[in-house]
């Protein structure tokens, strides 16, 4: 059984044409399933879990980076239900802007969605979890001031720029290759003269007492907080044109 | 001819790479070829291959398998294969080597051994060969 989670941005008029297109191009597939809207609900992790107990075979994120960010932690962070979720697969349908997680599963519009949820090629990906949160594409942080720790060594730039680190990239024009399934995180920091340094690392932590990592573009952390990757965490619905292999 | 800091082919795709703004401290264990452009404070040690850059500023001992040095390095280095220092490199600590290549302008100071590696494999294949020629 399909479940969609609506979120609260696609109440807004301007989206009612692409919601109604995308709602009969899932019942001409036969796809069609219980929606759930996220306004309204405070308890949306305990909803979700709900649905998953009561047989959800697939959870469809209708919205975008923020919509995936708020209903992956109660998909596989569902310890109780730990039969359930393991065939619990996560769907996407991206409407409108900041849509990147689905575009590096190869998602361009909803209508395209439909079909790859018809055609369900389903591929397993490792997550980023930062603290209690967890990211599918990247993280950021401002690199000055930010010191990173590892087991044996720790890292600090030395002048203004950004560092990602990053599970899964959202195209493949970057200069790094990223692999969602070597169980890696891949750590990338820009400076303004300094150029590139790239690392790889499965977990660290990561102190800054100026700015927070910003998870998928969509959820602030603060630090300090331990960074890790949890591997082949999470099955996904993608399509041909995903970044990943 | 005149870029001394052109990285080897085999160093495009360095497993790890830390740039020229970024200070590490403590030991750096990599297990692909890694780049240094930046400093480095502890120790470096890789089964694989390193290069330091011009720029680069590395208070280290260094383990490796080929080691190639344009920057400043103090710290013993154990190179098992190809050791080359370029025309800007400083070294400060003894150096042990398989084969050494060095650039007019590099400063050593420290002592020079060679671990007789690279002896012992031609010294071997000379002995097959020899063998194969009775046959």
């Amino acid at each position: 059984m399909h479940v969609y989670i609506y979120d609260d941005y696609l109440n807004r008029g301007r989206y009612n044409k692409t919601v109604n297109r995308m709602e009969i191009r899932l019942t001409d597939l036969g796809l069609n399933g219980k929606i759930i809207r996220l306004s309204g609900i405070k308890n949306i992790r305990g909803t979700i879990q709900n649905e998953i107990k009561l047989g959800a075979k697939t959870i469809v994120a209708v919205g975008n980076n923020q919509t995936v960010n708020k209903i992956i932690g109660a998909i596989i962070e569902a310890d109780i239900y730990g039969d359930f979720q393991k065939n619990t697969l996560l769907g996407i349908v991206p409407i409108g802007p900041d849509n990147s997680i689905a575009s590096s599963f190869g998602i361009k519009n909803e209508e395209q969605a439909c079909n790859i949820l018809l055609a369900r090629r389903i591929k397993k990906i490792d997550l980023g979890l930062i603290g209690s949160y967890y990211f599918l594409n990247e993280a950021r942080i401002e690199s000055l001031g930010t010191k990173i720790n590892f087991a044996d060594y720790s890292i600090e730039a030395q002048e203004r720029g950004e560092i990602r680190i990053i599970n899964l990239l959202s195209d493949r024009s970057n200069t790094i290759k990223s692999n969602p399934h070597d169980g890696l995180l891949d750590i990338l920091i820009k400076t303004k003269k300094g150029g590139e340094t790239l690392l790889r690392a499965k977990n660290f932590s990561l102190i800054n007492e100026r700015y927070n990592l910003l998870l998928d573009g969509v959820v602030e952390v603060k630090t300090p907080n331990e960074v890790k990757v949890v591997s082949n965490r999470i099955n996904v619905i993608v399509g041909k044109d995903r970044s990943f292999d | 001819m005149f870029n001394r800091n052109i990285k080897p082919e085999k160093f495009k795709d360095a497993e790890t790479v830390i740039g020229a703004s970024i200070k590490v401290k403590g030991n750096f264990n990599g297990q692909g070829n890694i780049i240094i452009e930046g400093i480095l404070e502890g120790s470096l040690k890789t089964d694989a291959n390193i290069f330091i850059g011009e720029k680069a500023k590395v208070v280290a001992n260094i383990e490796a398998n080929d080691l190639i040095i344009h920057g400043d390095v103090r710290g013993n280095l154990k190179v098992k294969n190809y050791l080359s220092l370029g025309a800007t490199a400083k070294i400060n600590g003894d150096i042990q080597f398989g084969t050494l290549s060095v650039e007019k302008g590099a400063v050593i100071n420290g002592q020079l051994s060679s671990n007789g590696e690279v002896g012992k494999k031609e010294a071997k294949e000379s002995e097959k060969a020899k063998l194969s020629d009775e046959e």
